[in-house]
């Protein structure tokens, strides 16, 4: 079953009974059919059922209180558990009922221009106001609809208007309304009298799912689940860090390291399905997006998965807008230090958020996350699989689904892709020593402003970091869109303005070769090796122009993030030192997850190694950051001891990598020039590199205690030889 | 925006708070660490997080309060809601029986999953409510004698005992780390040349209340 095609279905708006919420909510919960060719009377016919079910239930706990033993289970639950004695499923009822309210009010506005109508000549007395069916009494407009010809045919309205010529709109709701439709009274849709009726309906569907996976009763259940050997909402919880591991793995490793666990948290986002962190407002409208979301499994039977709250694409939806909001509140969570802080502000979610950026990132999480459930079927990962059940809260399912590599892992080599783009750019800077682009300077400006505001710094980086990157994250969370593609356009086309020679035009010309801008979208913007590579693991998908697309966003916009990262480089001077003797220990391990990912393919499609293919290609020529991933690769024995070597490796070899790019696409002599400036200064570079390896080597023989990473003999030869390659490269670039 | 790195501490212990449902448990919190009373509070959904810094004998001391829902005793919530956990306060009402009754399964729960050296005060709350007197003061006092736990009874309502009953556990963690730090440089002096008693209890002093304490 094609995943994407349901989640689009699902998620396409819905035009029928559009201001009518509870009546849309009734289709979506599955109460009423979902079917658009469904005429107003099967509605009503459907409808009145389910009052009559609920008036039994209610008769027959009411006459005799023991709870019914008989097969109807579903309204066990609500009766057994009082809604006092769970916190929050009485919170769950208030906005149904409250939606109810609503609906009951548009129909009374809808219905006063046809008041003459409605008031009619019944018996000419005014009913008290509590009682809905006297204040509309649609006698007139009963024939309307059924065909039946009375002695006095009204088709015409008072004010002369028949009924066809009313928008359809209004003709829907006056038919949902009609006391003399099919059914009576008692299939009346919108109808104070019965509102207790319906709402219980919508509560009920709601908490047992309608056959569907997300049955939010399960969250409030201490029972443990049959996949797993968690309670449901714990479970659910883990899904949601899950996805944050993909998604923004830095984030992850933060929280997971401050020991802050997901049910800490979720357990009350989940239960009310986020009704105490938003208003109620933003409440409808987040619930509107997640009941729209179709609630069936879309995973077959024997489709192994690692969540079962991600089976649905409801249930992606709600694991989407937990990550989106922890995405939202990312710098802040980043400048925490201890779990309680950090919980405080994840359960303090900002008044007045920008719900609707949220519900947009949540969406295009969405369909990575029903991704991301599938376990490849593969005997060899179920030993791998077990383990990771067992182990609680945020445990990552790094053996069984794809390669996410260890949790100190990934998030240096995001750390480190940020440092290296912001040292390109400080290189390319200061080598052509000329004028400063526009774009450059602003970028300067807010880097002054930031300075300002930062605080003064410990000496641990992390903290570093997490500071200054919170700040910068407050303007990015005002509005996450924009900035975004600000933030892109910034990236690209700051070193245009500012140098001839730049990564800008890189991605154009990357482009028209490949004809594959997302590849290049991703892999410029987000320096997230993870992500990009665990979309490759998941060859179901591969192809699918949804997911691709879906894929993308999650990934841009997770870039948007990073870039301000950078930014906060070239703030903090001292920072970036501190930081990038950090990421340059990484450097290796994260260039030998990513080479490790492409053999580990066991059950590799073919496809998808046409597109590892791309991937490396692009590696190699299209940024610096694979040249240093290949470099590092080489050497992947030498330890962090020459941590210093590496850093300004690395900047050369994105000059280089870039320059060769635009060497394909533009062959002008400027250009030209520029690159052998910039051999020139790799020349450079590489003899202060040996320098320093050489006093490094002294310094750190008596260090080696101290050290993990012991400069072995062999590692400093590779070292060596992937210093040596880096010469030649600078040759070549000399000889153009 | 204030979301700022803050050292301005020199201790940072964590709290947990515990009690059946109902007894008041995030009033007394909120009355601690903002000085609000709210009658009609909707329940606590899970965990509750507060922070409150506080000054001892000169020392600011941070406490971080973790508060959860009655209901959640033994399901949702991990064990690693008392990991590192340095104080309780277990919270009953004192217009309920039944809460008192329970108040051996929290100790119980505290014994199973919390630090042995925890500092437990039994707070008997809604002292307020006078007339409706279910448990009487003496009994809540024998048993905490019996038990070797603090008590007081406290009003979250008439902010009555709420800051002493965290003052009195917060002063008492405080002067047990201080001891420790004492014995431990005695023991590093005494036992002198032996580099593994020394390194040991430099952790266990200097470094435990910011490290063991702050639930990192």
């Amino acid at each position: 079953m094609s995943t994407a095609a349901a989640v689009e279905a699902s998620s396409m708006p819905r035009k029928r009974f559009s201001g009518l919420r509870g009546v849309r909510w009734r289709i979506d919960l599955g109460i009423l059919p979902s079917s658009p060719s469904a005429s107003i009377d099967d509605l009503r016919r459907v409808t009145a059922d389910t009052r009559r079910r609920y008036a039994s239930l209610r008769r027959r706990l009411l006459i005799d209180h023991h709870p019914p033993k008989d097969g109807d289970s579903s309204p066990d639950l609500t009766v057994d558990n009082p809604l006092s004695q769970n916190p929050g499923m009485h919170e769950l009822l208030a906005p149904i009922v409250y939606v109810l309210h609503v609906d009951l009010d548009h129909l009374l506005q809808v219905q006063k221009p046809y008041e003459d109508c409605f008031n009619d000549e019944f018996d000419g007395i005014t009913l008290p106001e509590n009682n809905m069916f006297s204040n509309y009494k649609v006698k007139r407009a009963s024939d309307w609809d059924s065909g039946i010809e009375t002695e006095n045919t009204h088709h015409i309205m008072s004010d002369g208007r028949s009924l066809d010529e009313i928008d359809p709109d209004t003709r829907d709701i006056l038919l949902l309304s009609d006391s003399y439709g099919a059914e009576g009274e008692l299939g009346v849709i919108l109808s104070k009298k019965f509102m207790e009726h319906d709402a219980y309906c919508m509560l009920d569907n709601l908490m047992e799912g309608a056959q569907g996976v997300v049955a939010m009763a399960s969250f409030f259940s201490p029972v443990v689940g049959s996949s797993t050997n968690l309670p449901p909402v714990i479970e659910a919880s883990s899904a949601l860090y899950h996805l944050l591991s993909i998604v923004d793995p830095f984030l992850h490793a933060h929280l997971v390291e401050l020991e802050v666990e997901p049910q800490y948290f979720a357990l009350r986002w989940l239960r009310v399905l986020f009704g105490r962190e938003f208003c109620l407002e933003d409440v409808l409208v987040i619930w509107d997006e997640m009941f729209s979301s179709s609630n069936c499994r879309l995973i077959g039977d024997d489709v192994e998965y690692n969540f079962k709250v991600l089976c649905s694409p409801r249930g992606a939806f709600i694991a989407a807008l937990a990550v989106s909001m922890l995405l939202y509140l990312r710098s802040s969570l980043l400048a925490t230090e201890t779990a309680t802080t950090c919980l405080q502000r994840l359960l303090n979610f900002p008044q007045n958020p920008d719900t609707k950026k949220l519900i947009e990132k949540a969406k295009s999480l969405q369909e990575l996350a029903l991704v991301s459930n599938i376990v490849p079927s593969s005997s060899q990962r179920d030993s791998n699989k077990g383990q990771f059940r067992v182990s609680s809260g945020y445990s990552l399912p790094s053996g069984s689904a794809f390669p996410v590599p260890a949790l100190h892992v990934v998030p240096d080599s995001y750390w480190e892709e940020k440092w290296r783009v912001l040292h390109k750019d400080e290189e390319l800077g200061e080598q052509s020593n000329s004028d400063q682009g526009s774009a450059k300077n602003k970028l300067a400006e807010k880097l002054s402003l930031y300075r300002t505001k930062s605080e003064p710094l410990k000496a641990k980086s992390a903290l570093n970091r997490s500071s200054i990157r919170q700040i910068l994250f407050d303007d990015v969370s005002s509005d996450i869109g924009a900035v975004e593609n600000h933030v892109t356009s910034e990236c690209c086309e700051a070193p245009i303005d500012s140098n001839n020679l730049n990564v800008g035009d890189f991605p154009v010309v990357f482009a028209d070769q490949r004809s594959s801008n997302w590849i290049v979208d991703e892999t410029l913007m987000s320096g997230d090796n993870s992500v990009v590579v665990s979309k490759f693991l998941y060859p179901h998908d591969i192809g699918n122009e949804h997911e691709i697309d879906s894929v993308k966003s999650s990934v841009t916009s997770n870039s948007f993030l990073s870039d301000n990262d950078e930014e906060t480089f070239n703030i903090e001077e001292p920072c970036s030192q501190n930081v990038s003797n950090e990421l340059a220990q990484d450097a290796e391990a994260t260039s030998s997850h990513v080479a490790d990912a492409v053999p580990e393919q066991r059950a590799t499609p073919i496809h998808w190694k046409s597109f590892a293919g791309i991937f490396q290609w692009f590696w190699k020529f299209g940024r610096g950051s694979n040249e240093a991933s290949c470099e590092s690769q080489s050497s992947s024995d030498a330890p962090n001891t020459n941590k210093d070597s590496f850093d300004t490796t690395t900047c050369d070899g994105t000059d280089n990598s870039c320059g060769v790019n635009k060497r394909i696409e533009v062959g002008d002599k400027k250009m030209i020039h520029t690159l052998r400036n910039l051999g020139q200064s790799m020349l450079e570079n590489i003899q202060v590199i040996e320098t320093v390896f050489q006093q490094e080597k002294g310094k750190f023989d008596s260090l080696d205690n101290l050290s993990n990473n012991i400069l072995g003999v062999k590692g400093q030869s590779t070292a060596i030889s992937a210093l040596k390659e880096l010469r030649k490269v600078s040759n070549l670039l000399q000889e153009m | 925006m204030a979301h700022r790195v803050d050292h301005e501490y020199d201790y940072l212990f964590k709290i947990v708070l515990i009690g059946d449902s109902g007894v008041g448990k995030s009033n007394i919190l909120s009355r601690f660490t903002r000085n609000e009373f709210c009658l009609d509070s909707k329940s606590t959904i899970g965990v509750e997080f507060a922070t409150k810094t506080i000054q001892i004998e000169g020392k600011t001391i941070k406490a971080q309060i973790w508060d959860t829902a009655g209901q959640e005793r033994y399901r949702a919530i991990t064990s690693a809601y008392y990991r590192g956990a340095v104080g309780a306060l277990l919270v009953y009402d004192i217009t309920k029986q039944k809460t008192f009754d329970n108040v051996q399964r929290w100790l119980r729960e505290l014994r199973d999953h919390a630090d042995s050296n925890i500092v437990i005060m039994m707070a008997g709350n809604k002292s307020d409510l006078n007339h409706l007197r279910a448990v009487s003061e003496n009994d809540g006092q024998v048993f905490a004698e019996k038990e070797g736990l603090s008590f007081l009874e406290t009003s979250a309502l008439e902010s009555l005992n709420v800051e002493k009953a965290f003052q009195t556990v917060l002063m008492e963690i405080y002067h047990i780390i201080n001891k420790k730090a004492l014995a431990a440089k005695e023991a590093a002096r005494t036992a002198g040349p032996i580099a593994q008693g020394t390194s040991i209890d430099v952790s266990d002093s200097a470094g435990g209340s910011k490290t063991a304490c702050c639930s990192r």
